[in-house]
């Protein structure tokens, strides 16, 4: 796949500075150096061939600015960065957001971070601040708001229409678990349009990470998707332990896999209980908290903490799993097999629940699910079976054979069915780990106190219960991270929210909106 | 909102009834209505204590309404932003007094793990904006310490505690 596109790019592209990289150091396999005249056509391009756009974000190097776009292919492993240098005083740059929907939403929070223009760009307005703020946040050098900007904080405002109705959805709304805010144009009970409002909970973790070292940043990770806190923590301890080359242990691996699928399942009951409580049914909900209390238990002897985990260190871990752990983990996937059953009695098959998902929220695969960069559940519920543990595999999740569900109409109702059948996928692998566990040590050796990676910049990326969740880190030698950059999968899902809402009733819209999973912390950061 | 954030004092009635006072105090400790407020992390340790296994329905707080005005205590549950912190004022004045606050959470206390120089967006401390009762730390705190928080709020309404505080063995 990689050869092929190199190929191609090269016969296509003509003017475009092209290179290959070594993945097992960079995490991409291809760099494309574009320049401003081009970066559309490049784009362009890989709109064609059906990539989605997985992350964008801009470094600021001081001398110049860099925007790096990373770009995916939904069908084989093969990442590709894309960089446009440019000039920091009233950078500018060309837009996107005509190819790739999801792109509106980069540039806008990259405009408000770092006072980048992009031309062409139909509604450059905040996102995510608030409107005291005087200067660009991630800049290195302080850069005060220009007098344009001004304009634009704080300045969303649902346009004056005599007939229309609004209603602000959030932030202070039980279905939008947490403080995300929609505001919904209506007509009637239908919607005519949504348009979300961030950064009611924005805790600068990005900016954080370049005031911190890498070790002081580990708690930060499990705060951002509380949830599914281990697979961000996993996903920062692997990143950096893949830029300093440092290798963890087989046991390491094997426990990491049984931790993170443990959390897997704990996130899909809260999701079920959050869910079906949006829909109207409390009763899941107390069912839901019952086994994932049991998950807390089992998590809680290892890894010291009921909910934010920092239990992945770089090179291992904080410590080693017992015997009570794989009693009490045994225990449980027994006991859980048992209630799936249940679950499918007490949900699946009720009617009104049935009603309330089947052919609601439809996702169409092939019109807009590249152009949003949608993965994990959402992703899959349209029928494509892209899971980044069977892609990409890390920790050992290459030597254990599990299936990837996936749906076929891409409705709610599939999307549930996804989550249920990835909660007995996780079992399996569970149990599959737990018989492949050997023994050893569970931290490498000789693991420096003070990590400095070499100078460079890496893409990792893990299946949270979400989706992809990846990091990209620029490093420039000193124990801090130059640059670190979160793509959160529920960005990239939530935007979809808009066009699903679109004509449909407000009570649908919850519904879809419930099976989106969404975590507002990592939306925000 | 003012420069070192607004005090908002909840009045006093002008006629009191002694017993009456002493019978209402008790019925409302022993009903509190909370806001669902989750705003981060520790709304999931909330949400785990007013499940089966910590029950807080036991203690008669387990009504959260969606509503600041069926609601008599916020549970402020997560790190307060410059963004939220409007919506978060107007949602205290929209609740009918008498009516109390708890701070769940080091970064409702403080800022807690959020705060470092130049930081741009949080409140360092949800009682820069309205007045706190009771202050939970942990990160986030356990619903045990949620549930010995809303003790110490029943304390503080009714003037003695439901339980004795059980005598250290160690």
């Amino acid at each position: 796949m990689v050869k092929k596109t190199l190929e191609e790019i090269k016969n296509n592209l003509k003017d475009v500075d092209v290179s290959e990289t070594s993945y097992a150091e960079r995490g991409y396999h291809i760099a494309i150096d574009a320049k401003k005249d081009n970066l559309v056509s490049v784009v362009e391009f890989f709109d064609g061939r059906k990539l989605y756009l997985a992350d964008m974000c801009c470094v600021d190097y001081v001398e110049y600015l860099e925007l790096v776009y990373i770009f995916k292919s939904y069908e084989a492993l093969c990442r590709i960065k894309v960089t446009l240098k440019i000039e920091p005083d009233k950078p500018s740059a060309p837009t996107i957001s005509h190819i790739y929907t999801i792109a509106h939403w980069y540039e806008r929070e990259i405009h408000e971070f770092f006072g980048v223009y992009f031309e062409g760009h139909n509604k450059l307005i905040y996102l995510f601040l608030h409107d005291g703020i005087d200067h660009y946040p991630l800049r290195k050098n302080l850069t005060p708001v220009t007098q344009e900007d001004k304009v634009l904080l704080n300045s969303f405002k649902p346009e004056e229409e005599e007939d229309a109705f609004f209603i602000n959805l959030g932030p202070q709304h039980p279905s939008t678990h947490g403080v995300l805010r929609v505001v919904l144009k209506m007509n009637g009970e239908y919607i005519v349009s949504a348009d979300p409002v961030l950064g009611y909970l924005h805790r600068m973790h990005e900016k954080m990470a370049e005031n911190r070292t890498y070790q002081q940043f580990l708690p930060n990770p499990a705060r951002m998707d509380y949830p599914g806190a281990l697979f961000f923590n996993l996903a920062h301890v692997a990143a950096v332990e893949k830029l300093c080359g440092i290798e963890a242990p087989e046991r390491a691996q094997y426990i990491r896999v049984i931790t993170c699928e443990l959390n897997r399942i704990a996130s899909h009951l809260l999701w079920i209980g959050a869910f079906l409580a949006d829909l109207g049914g409390l009763t899941p909900f107390l069912y839901a908290f019952d086994d994932r209390e049991n998950i807390l238990d089992i998590l809680e002897t290892a890894t010291g903490s009921r909910l934010t985990y920092c239990y992945f260190r770089f090179g291992g871990l904080y410590n080693d799993i017992d015997d009570n752990f794989i009693e009490m983990t045994k225990k449980f996937v027994k006991r859980m097999y048992g209630r799936l059953g249940m679950y499918e009695k007490l949900i699946t098959k009720n009617v009104i629940f049935i009603n309330r998902a089947k052919g609601i929220g439809i996702l169409e695969n092939d019109v807009v699910v590249h152009k949003y960069g949608c993965t994990g559940p959402i992703m899959r519920s349209t029928g494509m079976p892209y899971d980044i543990r069977k892609v990409e595999p890390y920790a050992v999740y290459n030597k254990i054979d599990f299936d990837v569900p996936t749906g076929t109409t891409g409705d709610n109702m599939d999307r549930y069915m996804i989550r249920m059948k990835e909660m007995e996928i996780s079992l399996h692998i569970v149990e599959e780990a737990m018989k492949g566990l050997p023994s050893g040590p569970f931290n490498a050796e000789k693991i420096p106190k003070k990590l400095k990676p070499p100078k460079g910049d890496i893409y990792h990326a893990v299946e949270s219960t979400r989706g992809e969740t990846g990091v990209y880190i620029v490093s420039d030698e000193s124990d801090k991270p130059y640059r670190m950059k979160w793509r959160v999968p529920s960005y990239s899902n939530l935007m979809i929210f808009p066009a699903l809402a679109q004509g449909t009733l407000l009570a649908d819209a919850i519904a879809t909106m419930g099976t989106f999973d969404l975590v507002i912390p990592e939306i925000d950061r | 909102m003012g420069k070192g954030g607004i005090y908002l004092e909840t009045k006093d009635p002008i006629i009191r009834f002694a017993v009456v006072q002493k019978i209402l105090d008790l019925a409302r400790a022993n009903s509190l209505w909370p806001m669902t407020f989750g705003l981060a992390c520790c709304a999931i340790e909330m949400m785990s204590t007013a499940m089966a296994r910590f029950d807080i329905d036991r203690f008669g707080a387990g009504i959260f309404r969606a509503t600041p005005r069926q609601s008599d205590l916020m549970i402020v549950s997560g790190t307060v932003t410059k963004k939220m912190a409007p919506t978060l004022v107007t949602l205290y004045e929209q609740m009918p007094s008498p009516k109390w606050v708890i701070a769940m959470g080091n970064c409702a206390i403080s800022g807690g793990p959020f705060v470092f120089e130049g930081q741009y967006n949080l409140i360092e401390g949800v009682d820069l904006l309205v007045p706190v009762d009771v202050y939970i730390p942990g990160c986030p705190p356990r619903p045990e310490g949620l549930l010995e928080g809303l003790m110490k709020l029943e304390e503080k309404i009714t003037g003695t505690r439901r339980f004795p505080i059980p005598e250290k063995k160690w």
